[in-house]
This record gives structure tokens, C-alpha cells and sequence, in this order.
């Protein structure tokens, strides 16, 4: 189970770094959010709406971790579909591996791509500070290697979470075209129902009370508390982190189950 | 004779109402090379999707190895390889890591792979090309790759769906040579599917004609062509003397027309009975200025037991019937 899962893990992983230009776009887009929208969108705000940060950029910026990993597990999906078009899932499943193998594999390579690209996208937010003229992310807690690695864990675990769903969908869907009406119906809905990029505070209170649940809320959430000092999180920490697991625990359950189903023969 | 893969009484009907495969019956003998030949829709893919455990059967009983399909399907998985209609080899890979992976999901030890991955690009001749990526090759380039995966774990018997489909006459050429070393080099048993008379004329040791979910009829080439009457010789014989009745006379000489000069002779089997027709009538003092052995083809074959010639079943309504079950079989899966 192990040696297969890892085999086809490292397949998808090779699929990625060798397509340069998927990569670059995955960059681009970060760029171009801190870079345009951010500055046309100069919210003054004081730390204290800002769940302690320090500017909005910076703000923002950490919405922007989480909604890249969000967007990197979309398209984990597309591989699923594509890989159903050329024969290649008829070629799994005529083989002699457990069954499991083939979700567990894209859950694990789909969320490996998003934690990297996250942390891509928080490194160019950590650079965009510094160079003049544009605003970045600026760090004001004591960041030290306990709150990286609590960083890492809920990166981790919203990766998980997603990249289950997606791979559950994308087994299920079988053509291109309904995958990108299903994703298209659950990205953008997910990102602005969420405290990603907007304070929860100014919400309507219905789009309060979902994004409170949502995931990429718990993520964003929890991140900030690592990052900035004095951050008063809509929730504690370890709540935001328990969340996350129960999130993708769940998650990946129902997802390995449905993949299960739909990879059966008929 | 040893029966490796035993069908019987097989039906697969898609969505309630399309009997992709109708009650078919054969049984496949270990080592032999068995060939379905039909036109597309005929069931042909569907039967090789029962038997490799990607599709589940509606009713009757298949065993590959002994082991019955559906009650074992991992445990049949193991010992058949499979390589499929389309191209299944990853772009994205180089030839040897498409190996590789495939050796991995089959449970081949790493060191073993690694001489049995040289071993099987050489046998192919992809040995240079090895390391490149496999979207620089060309379609036969593939097709053999896409065969040496099927053969990285030794499996006993290889299902191979239209091994040649889409490839130049070239190409399928090479891939004909490659699956006779086969045959010559192992015990394994190949189950091939096509839809090109030639191929399985050339390449099977049986052959089942499939038409409409139904096998047709079922046995060797020869034999095939044989129950159509035999092979024809032509002959011209100089002068005006009437040879006829010696010719009738040769052992294995079921009849003789003679047409101005020139004689239809049908025979059971030309190769073996021209030598000593034309001893006989030289014999008989008998000049022969022409003569040509014309043996029935697979194209007559599949007429005479299908009721239509093999081009126009493709062109007909199975094409219809082929998108349904290939749509469903897509999605299905």
C-alpha cells in the first residue's frame, strides 16, 4: 500500500515541478493580488478589526496563504479527470493495488503542492514588504519555531481537507467541463464567505455565521495569532487548530469513501 | 489442452437495454495466441473489460488463471497484463519512469525491475529513447512501451485491446514481430482483439469471429478458411489437349473447371497438393506456362459467417452501438 501510494504521490509531484508554467502561474497570481489589488484597495483599518495586524496588506496577505492552498487543491481535480480521459485510472484499476491508493495518493500530492505554494506565496509576501512602493506582510509577534511549525500544521491540515473534496469530486464527475462549473460554484463562495481576506466583523450577519465555519476561516484564523502580536483571535488558537483536524479527518473519510465508490466496476 | 481463460455464457448489458456481449462461450489454452476478430462495437473491448476485472459482468461465469473474475479480482489482477486501446503511458514521464511506476504498482522488487526495465526497452528497441520524455515519442513509440509495461511483471497471460490500432503499416509491422518473439520466447498467452484481418491471420492461433455481441465462429485460421472450400489454383496449360480428368485424379483435388485454356482448380490445401498436381501433369505430357495459388482471405471468412464483409459492419449501424458502449464504458468506469 505504502510503496504504490508513495509511487503515484511522486508521479503527480513530477507532473507539477516539470509543467514550469503551472508553477509560474500559481506565482503570478499572488503578485498580481498583492501587488494590484491590494494597493487599490488601501483599507484603513486599525490592528484591532484587523485581528491584529498591522495593515490591511498585511492582513490580506495571510488570506492569501490559504486561499492559494485552496486554489492549488482545485486543481488537483483537473489531473483526476484528465487522467480518466487518457486511460491512465482504467490502468490503476486493472492493477494488483489496493483500491485506496489511487485517493490517497492525489490527497497526498495535491496537498504537498499546496502547503509549497503557500509557502511560496508567504515568502513573496515577506519580500513585497521590504521593496519599496508596495506593501507586503509584516511579521509583529515573537515568530519563532514553534509558530512556524504551528503554521506548517494548518496549512497542512487545510490542504488535506480540501484536496480530499476535490479528488472525492473529481473521481465522481467525469467530465472536464461540470468539474469547472462544480469548482467555479465552490471557490469563490468559500474564499469571500470566509475571514480570508475580509474582516468577519463587517459581515452581514447570515455571511457571519458561515464564515465562521469555514475552514479557510479557522486557517486564516489561527495564522494571524501566530503571526501578529496581540492578535484576539475569533477563536483561540487551539480551537482553530482542533477544527482544522476535525475538518480533515472527516473530510478525507468521506472522501476516500466516495472515491472507493466511484472507482468500483460496474 | 490446458484452459487458462474459460467463458461461459457471458452477457454484459449496458443500461438495461445494450447487449454489448450476447451469451458468448470459448475457452483460451495456456500459451496459445487467441485473437477476437470484429468490427468495432462488436463486444470485443467489453469482453477484454470483463475478463481484466474493470468491468463487472451481468451474468455468466469467467475464469482467468482458474480464477473466477469476479469473486477474486485482485488475485487476477496479479497474474495478467494488460495493455489497453488507448495510450495510456504518461507524457509527463520518461520512458524507464513509466516502467518503473509500473513495476512498483505490480509489486516487482526494485532490483529486479531495474534489469527487467533494460531488458524489455531493448526487446522493443526503445533502449535510446529510454530517458526521454515520453511526449517526444512518436505513436508506435508508445504502443511499444505501452506493451513492455504489460510485460514487467512476467504476467501469464497478456491481454492486448487492437494492439495496432491507429499505427502506419510499418509500425504495425514491428509490433507484429514483437508479439510473435513473444510467443516464440515464453509460454504466455496472449488474448488479442482487432478488428484488421491480416493481424489475425497472421498472428493468432485461434480466432474467434465477433459480431454483434455474438461469436460467430471459433477456430484456427487455417481451418477458418478452409471450411469455405479450400484454396484455387490457377493454371495455363499450352496446347489444346484436355487435362481435366488427370487433374481430378491428384490426391486432395476437390474439382477442376476448365475455361479456354485455363483451369480453376480447388483444393484443400494449395501449398501442399501443387507440387504434385503439376508432377502429374507433366506426367500426361502437359506444358504449365501459369500458375497461381489464391487462398481464401479472412475478409471472405468473416463474410461468410457474419453475413457482411468486415468494411461494411464498420461503416453500418455498429458504429452507433460502438459510441453508446464506448461512452458508457467511459463513463462507467
Amino acid at each position: 500500500m505504502i510503496r504504490e501510494t508513495t509511487a503515484l504521490m511522486v508521479r503527480e509531484l513530477k507532473h507539477w515541478y516539470r509543467a514550469k508554467i503551472q508553477i509560474f502561474m500559481l506565482l503570478i497570481q499572488p503578485i498580481v493580488w498583492l501587488g494590484l489589488f491590494g494597493q487599490a484597495l488601501p483599507l484603513q483599518l486599525p490592528p484591532a478589526a484587523l485581528n491584529g495586524a498591522p495593515d490591511y496588506m498585511s492582513y490580506m496577505s495571510v488570506g492569501m496563504l490559504a486561499v492559494t492552498a485552496l486554489f492549488t487543491c482545485m486543481f488537483a481535480g483537473m489531473s483526476v479527470v484528465w487522467d480518466r480521459r487518457f486511460g491512465f485510472l482504467n490502468k490503476l484499476r486493472a492493477a494488483p493495488i489496493p483500491r485506496g491508493a489511487i485517493p490517497v495518493s492525489r490527497i497526498l500530492a495535491a496537498m504537498i503542492r499546496a502547503v509549497i505554494s503557500a509557502l511560496m506565496v508567504l515568502l513573496i509576501a515577506l519580500i513585497f514588504t521590504h521593496i519599496p512602493g508596495l506593501a507586503g506582510l509584516t511579521v509583529t509577534s515573537n515568530f519563532d519555531v514553534m509558530s512556524a511549525l504551528g503554521m506548517l500544521l494548518i496549512l497542512v491540515l487545510l490542504a488535506t481537507a480540501f484536496s480530499a473534496v476535490f479528488v472525492a469530486i473529481a473521481l465522481t464527475i467525469k467530465t472536464q467541463e461540470t468539474l469547472f462549473a462544480v469548482i467555479n460554484l465552490l471557490n469563490l463562495p468559500l474564499m469571500f464567505a470566509s475571514a480570508a481576506l475580509f474582516p468577519v466583523n463587517s459581515m452581514p450577519d447570515w455571511l457571519q455565521a458561515v464564515a465562521k465555519v469555514n475552514p479557510l476561516t479557522l486557517a486564516v484564523d489561527g495564522m494571524r495569532q501566530l503571526l501578529f502580536s496581540g492578535s484576539v483571535g475569533i477563536y483561540p488558537l487551539w480551537v482553530d487548530i482542533l477544527g482544522l483536524l476535525a475538518f480533515s479527518v472527516v473530510l478525507v473519510v468521506i472522501g476516500i469513501v466516495v472515491a472507493m465508490r466511484a472507482l468500483k466496476e460496474k | 489442452m490446458t484452459a487458462i481463460i474459460e467463458v461461459k455464457d457471458l452477457v454484459k448489458v449496458y443500461n438495461g437495454s445494450i447487449r454489448a456481449v450476447d451469451g458468448i462461450t470459448f475457452e483460451v489454452a495456456e500459451g496459445e495466441v487467441f485473437g477476437f476478430l470484429g468490427p468495432n462495437g462488436a463486444g470485443k473491448t467489453t469482453t477484454i473489460a470483463v475478463l481484466t476485472t474493470l468491468l463487472q459482468k451481468t451474468s455468466g461465469e469467467c475464469k482467468v488463471c482458474g480464477i473466477d473474475v469476479s469473486k477474486n479480482p485482485t488475485e487476477v489482477r496479479r497474474s495478467i497484463g494488460l495493455v489497453p486501446q488507448e495510450m495510456t503511458v504518461d507524457d509527463d514521464l520518461t520512458g524507464r519512469e513509466n516502467m518503473l511506476l509500473q513495476a512498483t504498482l505490480y509489486g516487482v522488487e526494485m532490483k529486479v525491475a531495474k534489469e527487467r526495465i533494460d531488458e524489455l526497452l531493448a526487446l522493443v528497441k526503445l533502449e535510446e529513447a529510454a530517458d526521454r520524455m515520453v511526449k517526444t515519442y512518436s505513436g508506435g513509440m508508445r504502443k511499444r512501451l505501452e506493451l513492455s509495461e504489460g510485460l514487467i511483471h512476467r504476467p501469464r497471460v497478456l491481454f492486448l485491446d487492437e494492439p495496432t490500432l491507429g499505427l502506419d503499416i510499418q509500425t504495425r509491422t514491428t509490433m507484429w514481430e514483437h508479439i510473435r518473439d513473444l510467443r516464440k520466447n515464453s509460454n504466455m498467452t496472449v488474448f488479442m482483439t482487432t478488428h484488421y484481418l491480416e493481424e489475425a491471420d497472421s498472428l493468432c492461433d485461434r480466432i474467434g469471429i465477433i459480431d454483434k455481441g455474438k461469436i460467430m465462429a471459433l477456430d484456427t485460421p487455417i481451418k477458418l478458411k478452409e471450411s469455405l472450400g479450400g484454396d484455387v489454383i490457377s493454371l495455363k496449360i499450352s496446347g489444346e489437349t484436355d487435362f481435366t480428368e488427370s487433374i481430378r485424379s491428384v490426391e486432395g483435388v476437390l474439382s477442376a473447371k476448365r475455361e479456354d485454356g485455363s483451369y480453376r482448380v480447388k483444393v484443400l490445401n494449395g501449398e501442399t497438393v501443387t507440387a504434385p498436381l503439376l508432377h502429374e501433369i507433366s506426367k500426361k505430357g502437359g506444358s504449365v506456362t501459369y500458375v497461381s495459388l489464391e487462398r481464401p482471405n479472412m475478409d471472405q471468412v468473416f463474410l461468410e459467417y457474419t453475413g457482411r464483409s468486415l468494411r461494411d459492419a464498420e461503416q453500418s449501424g455498429s458504429y452507433d452501438r460502438m459510441a453508446v458502449a464506448e461512452r458508457m464504458r467511459r463513463s462507467g468506469s
